[in-house]
Parts: structure tokens; sequence; C-alpha cells
């Protein structure tokens, strides 16, 4: 196979992915640029969530066998509250553990007492826009535990889609460069606008810091 | 329908490689949010040296962002004020641009003012700006120049970008022998979307 033909198979092959991947990412897409724009536009009254948020207070008879360790505990509690989710700021002492399970739009902090056998759980409900706003950031990340990972299995799988949905649109950069430089002597307002696109990112990332 | 073609056609192309660069920009700084423990192991925050000054006095002003912003204007420091603490003796605040981070207190006894900065690179600069201007500190944000500018191109950037996926929508329609195959990429991808938000969200 010459060269020629190598490349004309390579851009054909591009621009086909060009298409179904973006395709395929059409609704994440949407997702997380509908979302960005809520956690921009907290002034939307329509996408209010925090005012319309819908708080519970349940308390509930557990049970902690004597001899689990810290995890297993964890583990023994969620279990009987029937909740699962992301656990996170665990504080843990020899009588109480507090922490709390949050999935997207939904929050739950829980005080488990171990002598009185109770585990009492506040949990807040978000509405839709609430859903959707907490969903542009779920992604498992402690800020100041930057080394630990998810601990639900859907954050992580969440997680991975962000990943995904972020090499996709590389991806998609990328193959539009490729598929406009094979067609740019008919428009070459092209180099225009690339130039300008990369100038204007670069003032943000590179230069307001120099 | 069809009439429409060309000119969306071009306007695809222009739009999208204008906004190429800042899909990058969002793009990258999703992995680097997702993955920080990687990102410091190969890019560590740099900690520059610690400034120790004094000002001849406080320019306070009918605000603490005013206050802040007289400060920053002495000391010569640009950037966008991120949150503002103060209590009897002290006031201290962030100043950020993308890729760094500095840390002003200021003793409002003595005036001695204490400048920490942290370089933080390009990468966790794409963070930053991805970050923002974000939901916090709602009636802060925006008092640096620049982070006017971006809260406009963030959101354009965006619009566009709702834009370019309509209108590649309306391109694939007419690609007749990509038809079959894009109803497929449609389908898959709503599919494991849908599939997702059930699991989720309960």
């Amino acid at each position: 196979m010459n060269y020629k033909t190598l490349i004309k198979k390579f851009t054909y092959s591009n621009r086909r992915l060009h298409i179904h991947v973006g395709l395929f990412m059409v609704l994440f897409i949407w997702l997380f640029s509908f979302s960005g724009l809520l956690l921009n536009h907290g002034e939307w009254k329509f996408a209010s969530f925090w005012d319309e948020r819908k708080e519970k207070t349940t308390e509930t008879a557990v049970s902690i066998p004597a001899g689990l360790d810290s995890l297993d505990k964890l583990k023994s509690i969620l279990s009987q509250l029937k909740i699962s989710g992301e656990v996170n700021n665990v504080k843990m002492t020899s009588d109480s553990a507090d922490f709390s399970v949050s999935y997207p739009g939904h929050v739950s902090n829980i005080h488990a007492d171990f002598k009185k056998g109770i585990g009492i759980q506040k949990e807040l409900s978000y509405n839709i826009w609430g859903k959707l706003r907490t969903l542009h950031t779920f992604n498992g990340a402690n800020r100041d535990h930057p080394d630990v990972e998810p601990n639900w299995l859907l954050t992580r799988v969440w997680r991975f889609s962000m990943d995904a949905v972020a090499l996709g649109l590389i991806f998609l950069s990328f193959s539009s460069w490729i598929m406009w430089y094979k067609i740019r002597h008919n428009y070459s307002w092209g180099y225009l606008a690339l130039i300008a696109g990369f100038v204007l990112a670069a003032y943000f990332v590179f230069l307001l810091r120099s | 329908m069809k009439k429409y073609y060309p000119p969306i056609r071009t306007l695809h192309l222009y739009i999208g490689l204008f906004v190429s660069p800042f899909v990058l920009i969002f793009s990258i700084s999703v992995l680097v949010l997702n993955h920080t423990d990687f990102v410091n192991s190969i890019n560590p925050v740099k900690h520059l040296p610690v400034v120790k000054t004094r000002l001849d006095k406080i320019p306070y002003d009918s605000t603490d962002l005013q206050t802040a912003k007289g400060i920053i204007q002495k000391l010569g420091i640009k950037g966008e004020i991120d949150f503002i603490s103060q209590n009897d003796d002290h006031i201290s605040f962030p100043v950020t641009l993308p890729g760094i981070r500095t840390k002003i207190e200021v003793d409002k006894h003595t005036n001695d003012v204490l400048i920490t900065r942290e370089e933080e690179g390009a990468l966790r600069a794409t963070n930053y700006l991805h970050k923002m201007p974000g939901p916090h500190n709602t009636k802060l944000r925006g008092n640096a120049a620049f982070m006017k500018n971006w809260r406009v191109l963030a959101d354009m950037v965006v619009y566009l970008l709702l834009f370019l996926s309509a209108s590649g929508i309306f391109l694939w329609y007419f690609l007749k022998a990509e038809r079959k195959l894009g109803w497929l990429a449609i389908v898959f991808g709503a599919t494991i979307f849908t599939g997702l938000l059930l699991f989720i969200l309960g």
C-alpha cells in the first residue's frame, strides 16, 4: 500500500469516526453542557434547587457486632440503613460513627450511636435541577485527600464516563483539524478561526500569569 | 432542508475550529480533576518563597471586596479574589490567576502583610478555568477583568458546543452512506446514557 492510499484511508476513517463518535456522545455532551450552564447561572430562577430541597430525618435501630474493623462497621451500618452511595467525611470513635453518603441529587448525613444502637439519618433530596448540577461534579474526588479513590462502584463508573467523554471531545477536536486540513484551500478562513481560538485559549491558560 | 446544508456545514467547520482549543481546555481539565493524584505526582505544585512586607495603611473601603482590591492594588498583585475572611485582627484572601494562587494575610493592627504563592502550572490552570465562574461566592465572582471575560467565553463555548452537536446531527442526516451506522451510534449512546442515569439516580 503506498503512502497516498494510506493517507486517503486514514482521512476517510477519521471522518467516519468523527461523525459516529460525535453521535454516540451527543446526549452526554448535552448533559454536561446544560449542567455546566446551570452551575454558572445560579440566578436562573427556573432551575432553583436549594429552596426546593426535601429534608427528612429517620431513626433506625442498628446493631454493630463486636470485633468489626472500621470499614466493616460502616458496611454494616449502610446495609442496616439500606442505603448506598459515595461515603465521605467519616469520623469514627469507639462509641459512634458520623459520615455522609451521597449520590447525585441526594445526601444522607448519618450518625450511628453504637451504645444506644440507633442510626440517625438526615436526608437531603434535590429536584431534577439539583440532580443535573451534582451529576456534573460527581467524581468522588476528595480535595483534602487526592490519593483516595471513589468508594462506590457507580461513582467509579460515572467518573469513567466523564473521562471517556473528555477523551472523546479531545478526539473530536483533533479529527476536526485533520478534516479541515484536507479541504483547507476551500475554507481558508479556517486558519483565522483556529489561530484565534488558540491565541485566546493560550492567553487564559499560559499568558495571564506570565 | 437540503438548501441549508452548505451554510450549516461552513458554520459547523469554522465554529468547530474556533471552539476546539476551548474544548481541549475543558476536556483536559476533566482528566485533571478526576486524576488529581496522578497530576500531583507528575507536576507537583511549586511553593514560591514567602514574602513579608508592610503597607503604609490598609485602604479600607465601602466593602470587604473594595478593601481587598485596594490591598492587592497596593501590592501590585493581579487576579481574581476568590473569597475574603476577616476578623478583628486579620483580613485574608486568596487571589488567583489560572495557574498561580496567591494568599494574602494582613495584620490589621500592624499592617504587616504575608504573601504566599503557589505555582500550579498549566494543567491546574485548565482545572481552575473549568470551575469558574461556578456556583460559589457569586456576589464576589468576576472582580477581575479576566474573569468577566472568561465568564462570557465559557458561556459562549457551551452554546457553540450545543450548536455544533445539533448541526452535526443535521449534517449527518444528509449523509445517506452513514445513516445506518449513525443511528446505531445514537441508539447505543442513548442506551448507555439512560442506563447509567437510571443506575446512578436510582
